[in-house]
């Protein structure tokens, strides 16, 4: 005895159709406004320079001594730095350590967060108390100033390193955010079912939590991301081991600090350049972070 | 079969009040749901049914009496311990938009329970695959349908069986219904409480009904007994039939005469009870707990506190010191204009 | 004689865009609410009544948008051609609407009193203390404490309270007609009980004309003199509520009273009705739009939707029910 109408095969077919159409539309979000396609444009042209870029210059930058601070001509587009190095040489060689180590770092605190709070939320009584207070701990800590006096010991050597640094100071604040996330699901129809039936803690944090707190992760990482980057480059900027003059920090703090890009127009190329990547890649970051929530979140798309 | 017996639970208040001052929810409350039988608890929000509900699927703890579930008391249990009785008792929950994980397929929600009863029994796939559309079939829905679809996919009527049918997946020996059709269209509601009838016969199964709709309960509840809750206890209780049709307690007698009367099919009850005082009492007189409402209390009503009685040699008891039966629910109307 | 319909919805028409198209929410509805009477609407979701009730005000929602249709009422004029500020005096002075679960009319902000006199402020009422002075007699009459309700936050009342704070709002201004949409959902049956007589008193004092909307055929029985059943955007009958409970017309009341819990009536011949109920996308595009679940469908149904059929009082469209009446 079914109470379904029967459909027929056709309209099985269209209901099916509709509902891919609905997910294929989805991925539509991240490219439906002009602001969105130039986002996802930047972040594609940064990611092929962190990728390929520094496979199209030689490890060895040439630097021109005779032609230091040049200003922006059709050999040097961006013009130079203050050993003659193309500056635009710099600025592709150097995407991969600042983007990588925000990845990695980014990636580092979304996997400790999240685990963090998914226990606090899910186990209050059990883990909840204690985890917090680690996370409270590692929330007060001045991330940057550590960093900073830490840098004089460090010297940050390897693009892994960094991320790991970055990484293990920051993953407070999204540890916070996915334990009450977790702490109100809880409560919700379907997860007090599973407990209920029956299913173990460990299932029910896997397969019904986890899935309905990916959005906010999701739109999190993104705006991690772009955290990480300005640390990284504040530090570098402050003049914590230039230990690479491609580093996009490293160019800021010469341009100021050495070429006087600030006062003197000469090297403002220089100066620019570094600064303006850092701008696109956050803005283009932050445009698609609501894309990814509205992925995720269907109330908020507008039809 | 389950048992309650004198089952006590208190919330603590809210407002930081110093001292014992809590929310009395149930202040010993006792029941009995039958094997193959139907229950129905009738009260308004606030009243502790759901509470009540929620206790015996092991979701709340209670503070006092017992619950007795297949011959063990829980009482008895450390709350550890109590899981795999509670797993007998599972709810159907009022909403079955949030019942149901938005991110997983009908397949994917049914498979989950239904894996671990594979592994316990020592079953394969294949046998999870048979069991997952035969219960589908059991709650009127089609497997090749509902299988591959998300639950916003489908009707709140659908959801719904499909949340049946997943209780179903553990073989529970009660259902828990609380307001299990409210969020429902009204023209698929019919179906659902045909479906938990049903299901009584055909998977043995005892169906607990808790609403503050009373006619949803005549048609789950027929020839099951009702239990009328007032502010945590119990004010009435008998044969479904009986108490709708023949009241005794006042407050029993004020939620039926505020059913909405269909005219032109139906003639409001002769002697309909209309509740006096303020609609959210919340004072506790060391009497009767109705008192203050009442429209026959007497002197005696707000010193001494009512027990459950039974009204001259009827299986039908009461919570009242001057019961009276009175026709208040409405009564059909003659033979309808052609 | 004013014998004239306080309100007159003619051909209205309301669309939403979805991925499909534009479709219609309220398609083709004509409806008179009888001066003095209380008119009730009956519809599951989906039926559009609430988007009928939001044009009344010439309030529907973005997306939807009204396409034709005139909304007539009394001493206004077509509600859906006013200009802005016109529209603002009309609403809640002459007009007034109850929304749904009262949470809605009620600023979580700001205490009663003071919404009122925002109220009161907003459509230009100069004697404030006499607007509260009448505002007070109002809250007396629902049964609450007018001193205390004044002073509270909307978290602080109970949903029947909130629900009568709501029909004050609606009425301080002296609207002649009053629109309920679902004013007892989420109440309880004591509670649901005693706004439904309020209702009743508010209405017979101030001589008004009531919509009162609701999915709960109980109410509207029990309330109102009028009763129009809803349906996939259209209105599928329409009469004196004694007369189109005890012998309805439309395939679809009749399923529809068949398949509603009630509390008298033999259980047993208690049917569900099949089928789903539809929403925008899943209306048949052609004929009949119930004929999918309806048991008396013949080949007519499929080709045109019904016309509405006249019988005195009522009126219906339903090919199979003209044919019987004939």
């Amino acid at each position: 005895m079914t109470t379904t109408a029967a459909l027929t095969p056709e309209q099985l077919q269209r209901a099916l159709r509709r509902s891919r159409q609905r997910a294929a539309s989805r991925w539509r979000l991240f490219v439906n406004t002009p602001g969105r396609v130039v986002s996802c444009v930047i972040v594609v042209v940064f990611t092929l320079m962190a990728v390929v870029g520094p496979y199209l210059y030689p490890a060895n930058l040439p630097i021109h001594p005779d032609n230091i601070y040049a200003p922006p001509s059709l050999a040097h587009p961006l013009g130079t730095d203050f050993e003659g190095t193309d500056t635009l040489a710099l600025i592709v060689t150097g995407a991969r350590y600042v983007l990588l180590a925000a990845l990695i770092a980014a990636v580092i605190t979304v996997v400790i967060g999240t685990a963090a709070g998914l226990a606090a939320g899910y186990y209050p009584r059990l883990a909840g108390s204690a985890i917090m207070r680690v996370t409270d701990f590692v929330l007060a800590i001045p991330g940057f100033p550590v960093l900073l006096v830490l840098s004089t010991i460090w010297h940050f050597s390897s693009v892994l390193q960094m991320g790991v640094a970055l990484g293990v100071f920051g993953w407070g604040g999204i540890a916070r955010a996915v334990r009450a996330q977790t702490l109100s699901l809880r409560e919700r129809g379907f997860v007090e079912a599973a407990r209920g039936l029956g299913l173990p803690g460990g299932h029910i944090i896997r397969a019904e939590v986890l899935p309905n707190v990916a959005p906010f992760i999701g739109m999190n990482l993104m705006l991690q991301l772009t955290g990480f980057i300005y640390t990284e480059v504040g530090l570098f900027f402050l003049g914590a081991v230039p230990y690479s003059t491609s580093n996009w920090g490293v160019m800021l703090n010469n341009a100021v600090f050495q070429a006087n890009a600030v006062t003197s127009p000469r090297a403002l190329a220089y100066l620019l350049s570094p600064l303006i990547c850092i701008l696109l890649i956050t803005l283009a970051l932050v445009t698609l972070a609501n894309a990814v929530d509205e992925f995720f979140n269907p109330r908020l798309r507008r039809v | 079969m389950i048992e309650g017996r004198s089952i006590t639970r208190t919330f603590a208040a809210r407002r930081g009040m110093l001292g014992r001052r809590g929310v009395q929810a149930l202040r010993g409350v006792d029941f009995t749901i039958p094997d193959r039988g139907a229950v129905s608890f009738i009260g308004e929000s606030g009243c502790g049914k759901t509470t009540l509900g929620r206790i015996l699927c092991g979701l709340e703890d209670f503070d006092g009496g017992d619950l007795i579930v297949a011959g063990r008391s829980m009482a008895g249990l450390k709350p550890g311990q109590r899981a795999p009785y509670h797993r007998r008792i599972q709810l159907i929950h009022q909403d079955p938009y949030s019942a149901l994980n938005p991110t997983r397929t009908i397949g994917q929600i049914l498979a989950a329970p239904l894996a671990l009863r594979a592994g316990q029994r020592g079953e394969d796939r294949g046998w999870l695959e048979q069991r997952r559309a035969e219960l589908l079939g059991f709650v009127g829905l089609d497997p090749d349908y509902v299988l591959p679809r998300y639950p916003h996919m489908l009707s709140g009527g659908m959801r719904q069986r499909v949340v049946i049918a997943r209780a179903l997946t553990v073989d529970p020996d009660v259902l828990v219904a609380d307001e299990a059709v409210s969020m429902i269209d009204v023209s698929l509601r019919l179906g659902i409480l045909q479906l938990l009838r049903d299901l009584r016969q055909a998977v043995g199964v005892s169906v607990l009904f808790i609403t503050h709709d009373v006619a949803t309960a005549r048609y789950v509840g027929h020839g099951g007994q009702l239990y009328v809750i007032y502010r945590g206890t119990v004010v009435e209780q008998g044969d479904t039939d009986t108490v709708i049709q023949h009241p005794a307690h006042p407050y029993t007698q004020s939620l039926l005469s505020a059913i909405p009367v269909l005219r032109g099919i139906e003639l409001p009850g002769p002697e309909r009870v209309v509740p006096t005082g303020p609609l959210d009492e919340r004072s506790e007189p060391p009497g009767c707990l109705f008192e203050p409402r009442c429209p026959f209390a007497r002197a005696d009503c707000r010193t001494a506190p009512p027990e459950l009685g039974q009204l001259g040699g009827t299986e039908q008891r009461h919570a009242c010191l001057h019961p009276a039966r009175r026709s208040v629910v409405a009564v059909p109307a003659g033979t309808g204009a052609g | 004689m004013a014998d004239t319909p306080a309100v007159c919805v003619r051909d209205l028409m309301v669309m939403f865009p979805t991925p499909d198209g534009p479709l219609p929410a309220v398609a083709g509805v004509s409806l008179d609410l009888a001066r003095g009477q209380i008119t009730g609407l009956v519809g599951e979701s989906g039926s559009g009544k609430s988007t009928l009730a939001l044009t009344l005000l010439n309030a529907v929602p973005d997306p939807g948008q009204v396409v034709s249709g005139s909304v007539i009422i009394d001493d206004v004029g077509d509600v859906l051609t006013l200009r802005r500020p016109e529209l603002r005096r009309t609403r809640g002075a002459r007009i007034g609407y109850v929304f749904q679960a009262s949470q809605n009319s009620l600023n979580p902000l700001k205490p009663v009193g003071k919404q009122l006199l925002d109220l009161g402020r907003s459509h230009g009422v100069r004697d404030l203390r006499g607007f509260l002075h009448s505002a007070r007699l109002l809250i007396d009459e629902m049964g609450l404490d007018a001193e205390r309700v004044l002073a509270s936050y909307q978290h602080e009342l109970s949903g029947g309270m909130r629900q009568r704070v709501g029909i004050v709002l609606a009425l301080v201004l002296n609207a002649h007609v009053l629109i309920l949409d679902e004013p007892t959902t989420a109440l309880d049956m004591l509670t649901q009980a005693s706004v439904l007589e309020i209702i009743r008193k508010v209405h017979a004092q101030r001589h008004l004309t009531t919509l009162i909307i609701s999915h709960d055929v109980g109410v509207v029985g029990d309330l109102a003199d009028r009763m129009a059943v809803m349906y996939a955007g259209r209105i599928v009958e329409e009469g004196p509520t004694q007369e189109v409970l005890a012998a309805p017309k439309h395939p679809y009341t009749r399923g529809l009273l068949t398949a509603m819990p009630r509390i008298t009536g033999d259980i047993t011949e208690a049917r569900p009705l099949p089928g789903r109920v539809p929403d925008l996308a899943s209306v048949p595009r052609q004929g009949c739009v119930f004929r999918p679940r309806c048991p008396l469908a013949t080949e007519v149904c499929g080709t045109a939707e019904p016309p509405v059929t006249v019988l005195g009082d009522r009126r219906f469209a339903c090919f199979v029910a003209a044919g019987e009446a004939a």
